[in-house]
This record gives structure tokens, C-alpha cells and sequence, in this order.
């Protein structure tokens, strides 16, 4: 079987589309909006500005709010796939051994646990599409989330997957958690709670991984923290995860500080989305 | 068929066509039943990704549509048939709701509770799966027990909904009471 697997190479089936992070940047009707922040909507609800999806927020009170959860359990679920798929890869692609381009047996062991966590979190989030209206496929996939998985440096892919990647689904259960309180649904709380203790435990896996594997060389360690601020800017997909009031996706600083990261590795993350959120703003307010 | 005039005539952000979106138009508006001489007017906003729609008014009849409710989501930018039937079916039938004289005590939409809009969608949806159009009963149920309750009163409320076909706006507002009875019981147990 062939070792790291390129992001394109991911095996899904028919009903799956992929839309690339390029194809969303390139939409032409990022910069047609600016022009709408300023006049206000079609049906006089207010500006929907230049980032319109990012300030709606999660708001139960709006009437398209059960959809947008949909559109993310979707999104959850295959973000579920590609974590399933990076830690297995992780399993397979290195020799055990204490080598640089090799992991210790107990972190294969550490990845294993976390195919099966995430086997079932795929099975649960089928579980809730279906309860909530939602198809397979039925909306395009991204698969940004695999490609934070194919790093060749075994730590770097450590971070990648298990500190960015389950770091950014902590932020994403927590939320969505929150939605099915406010909402009431019994079976959306529920799922949300169990799956985000999982991912709390990957997180820490992460983190004690990558301290235990670059305690005697910090020039790597110094290498995967920066590794892991560009794919957590990444995953801040402008904003769209952070701090903000309109943040849709709230960083969740309570389940990643059990999860094993600093108040300073969190003050990182936010201001990674920060500076994404920016960089956003003026990519679709053009020159 | 009604008189169809889709807006913009030319779409420059998006891969739309508006005359295929008159011919859908005039397809739905045909299986609901609108009179012949009715003129419509769809005025889509491409800018706008998002899927926010509102009846702009009845006299012409004006669908105001952001681009993304005519859109799929397996492909950005494209028009997608589903979509349009979709949207403009339960559009349409509110559209004749609202010409009859049965609901003519109904709120304006901008005063519509959360519950009263889904209740009314949901009663729209049901029709449109007898007519033959697109739609998606489990989605609108989530809709429905997020504004109305997750509980076996809500459900029973949404299957009269779903299963109906000659509501008045009293039917509609009288279920919603209904579900406020239910929910403010599980609120308050015991208390009347």
C-alpha cells in the first residue's frame, strides 16, 4: 500500500464532491458584496458585508439557523472522514523507531485508539444528518483539513492532525454543542458532549506527543509550532473560527486548556484568526 | 402560464440562466395552480451567496432571491433545478395563501414568529411533495422541532401540517398555540 497519500488521492465515492479552498477564494461575488455592506440586503435585514457567512453567527433567533447547522454537521462529518484518514495514515506511513522520520510503537498505539474514536464520530455525525434532514454529499466537501495530514515530518503531521485539526473540531463540537442547548434537541447535545471529550483526549495526545518527541530538539519544536500556526490560520478560514463577536465558530479556550494547551498557545490561536479575519476583510475590499 | 419576468436578464457572477429560471418558474407556478394572468417578477440578487428569500410583493407578484437559494452546493456558482423548484414551490403556495381570503388575517411576513413562518412552510412543503415538486420532509422537520419543541405534540402537529391541504390561517396559528401549550408545560410542569 502506498505511504503518504496525497490529498487528492483521498478514495470517496460518488456522491462526494470536493471544492478546493482556491475555488472559494476565486468566487468573483466575494468583491460584488463589498458594495452590499454598505446598502443593506435584498430583504432590508442589513448589510450583509464583505464576509457575509462569517457575521451571521450562530444564532438560533434567525430563521435559516436549523440549516446552517445542517451545513456544518455535513461539515463535520467529513471532517471526521479526513481525521480518521490523517491518523490512520500517521499509523502507517512512518517506521516505528526513535528515528526523525520514525514514531515510537505507543504513538501508533495513541493514533489507532484515535481511528476507532473518530470511526464512531463518523457513524454518530451520519446518525445526526440524518435526523437533521442532511444527505451524504449533500454539500461539496473541502479537503483542507487532509492536507494539514500530509506532512513527511512525523511531528509536524502530529500538530497538523492532533493539535490543529482536533483543536479546530473542539471549537466546532463546543459550538455546536451550544446550538442544540439553545435549540433544545436532546440527541445534537448529547452527541456533541461525548465526541468533544474524545477530541479533547486527541488534543492532549497532541500535545504530550510533540513536547515528549522534541524535548531534547527544540529547533523542531520551534519548527511544528510554527508549522501549526500557518495550519491554524488555515483552518480560521477568515475569521470564521475566533474570538470575535460574530465569530460563528467560537474558540473554545476552557476545553483546549484540558486539552493540554497553554493560555499563550491559545493567545496564538486566536490571534492567528485575527490576523485571517484581516486578511480576509481586505482581500474581498480589494485594492 | 403566468407571465414570468426573471431579473437580471444576464447574470455576470454566477452561472445562471434566467431564461431556464422563467421556465421553472412558469412550471411550478402551472402545478400550483396560479391564475394565468398573474404576472410574476424573480429578481435575484447574484452577489449574494447566502439563501435568503422574501415575498417583495403581491401586486405584481415580486420574489426577491439571493443567489445562493437558486444554487447547488455540489457546485458553487451553478444553478440548480432542484433548487429553484424548491424555493419558488413553497414561494408560490404562500403566494396563493396569501391572494386567499382565508388568510387574509395573517401578520405580515416581517411580524411572522419564528413558529408561525415554519408552521406555514411546513403546511407549503407538504403540498409540494403531493404536487411533485422537490422537497425534504426530514429537513423541515428539524426546522419545525427547533421552533416548535422536540416533543410528540410537535411532531403530531407537524405531520397535520405536512398531510394538509386546506388550511386557514386560523388552522395554522391555532397549531402554533398548541405547540406554545406543550412547550410552556415542559417549561412549567404542572402549572396551567
Amino acid at each position: 500500500m502506498r505511504r503518504h497519500l496525497p490529498a487528492d488521492a483521498l478514495a470517496r465515492d460518488d456522491r462526494f464532491v470536493r471544492w478546493t479552498l482556491e475555488d472559494r477564494i476565486s468566487d468573483p461575488r466575494a468583491a460584488a458584496r463589498r458594495a452590499v455592506s454598505s446598502s443593506g440586503g435584498p430583504d432590508g435585514s442589513g448589510g450583509s458585508g464583505p464576509t457575509a457567512k462569517n457575521r451571521v453567527g450562530f444564532n438560533p433567533s434567525r430563521p435559516g439557523a436549523p440549516d446552517q447547522a445542517r451545513a456544518l454537521m455535513h461539515g463535520i462529518f467529513v471532517g471526521e472522514l479526513q481525521a480518521l484518514e490523517g491518523a490512520g495514515r500517521t499509523c502507517f506511513d512512518f517506521d516505528t523507531g526513535s528515528g526523525t522520520d520514525e514514531v515510537p510503537l505507543e504513538l501508533k498505539l495513541d493514533m489507532a485508539r484515535q481511528c476507532w474514536d473518530e470511526a464512531r464520530h463518523c457513524e454518530i455525525s451520519v446518525k445526526l444528518g440524518e435526523w437533521m434532514g442532511t444527505e451524504i454529499g449533500e454539500f461539496a466537501e473541502n479537503i483542507f483539513l487532509f492536507e494539514a495530514a500530509c506532512n513527511p515530518d512525523p511531528v509536524l503531521r502530529l500538530v497538523g492532525v492532533n493539535r490543529a485539526l482536533e483543536g479546530l473540531a473542539i471549537d466546532v463540537f463546543n459550538t455546536m454543542k451550544e446550538f442544540g442547548d439553545s435549540a433544545g434537541d436532546p440527541f445534537l447535545s448529547f452527541c456533541e458532549d461525548w465526541m468533544l471529550a474524545d477530541e479533547v483526549t486527541h488534543v492532549k495526545m497532541g500535545s504530550d506527543w510533540l513536547r515528549r518527541l522534541t524535548e531534547k530538539d527544540p529547533a523542531r519544536r520551534d519548527r511544528a509550532l510554527e508549522f501549526q500556526r500557518v495550519v491554524d490560520r488555515l483552518f480560521s478560514t477568515g475569521g470564521f473560527r475566533g474570538e470575535e463577536k460574530d465569530s460563528p465558530i467560537k474558540l473554545a479556550r476552557k476545553f483546549r486548556e484540558m486539552a493540554g494547551f497553554s493560555t499563550e498557545e491559545i493567545d496564538v490561536v486566536a490571534e492567528e484568526a485575527r490576523q485571517a479575519r484581516a486578511e480576509m476583510t481586505d482581500k474581498v475590499a480589494g485594492p | 402560464m403566468a407571465k414570468i419576468v426573471v431579473s437580471p436578464e444576464r447574470f455576470s457572477l454566477v452561472f445562471f440562466d434566467a431564461e431556464r429560471i422563467a421556465e421553472l418558474t412558469g412550471q411550478v407556478a402551472d402545478k400550483i395552480g396560479l391564475p394565468d394572468d398573474l404576472e410574476l417578477r424573480i429578481e435575484v440578487d447574484e452577489r449574494m451567496p447566502l439563501g435568503r428569500t422574501k415575498i417583495s410583493s403581491l401586486d405584481p407578484v415580486t420574489l426577491s432571491v439571493e443567489g445562493g437559494a437558486f444554487e447547488d452546493a455540489k457546485r458553487p456558482r451553478h444553478l440548480s433545478d432542484r433548487s429553484v423548484q424548491d424555493v419558488l414551490g413553497r414561494m408560490l403556495l404562500r403566494v396563493k395563501d396569501r391572494l386567499d381570503p382565508n388568510f387574509e388575517n395573517a401578520p405580515a411576513d416581517e411580524n411572522l414568529s419564528l413558529q408561525q413562518l415554519v408552521a406555514w412552510t411546513v403546511y407549503s412543503e407538504g403540498r409540494c411533495e403531493r404536487l411533485g415538486l422537490p422537497t425534504q420532509k426530514q429537513r423541515w422537520l428539524y426546522h419545525f422541532r427547533n421552533r416548535h419543541g422536540f416533543s410528540d405534540v410537535a411532531d403530531a402537529a407537524f405531520d397535520r401540517l405536512w398531510n394538509a391541504d386546506a388550511l386557514t390561517w386560523s388552522d395554522i396559528d391555532l397549531i402554533c398555540a398548541e405547540t406554545q401549550r406543550a412547550r410552556d408545560e415542559l417549561a412549567n410542569p404542572g402549572v396551567r
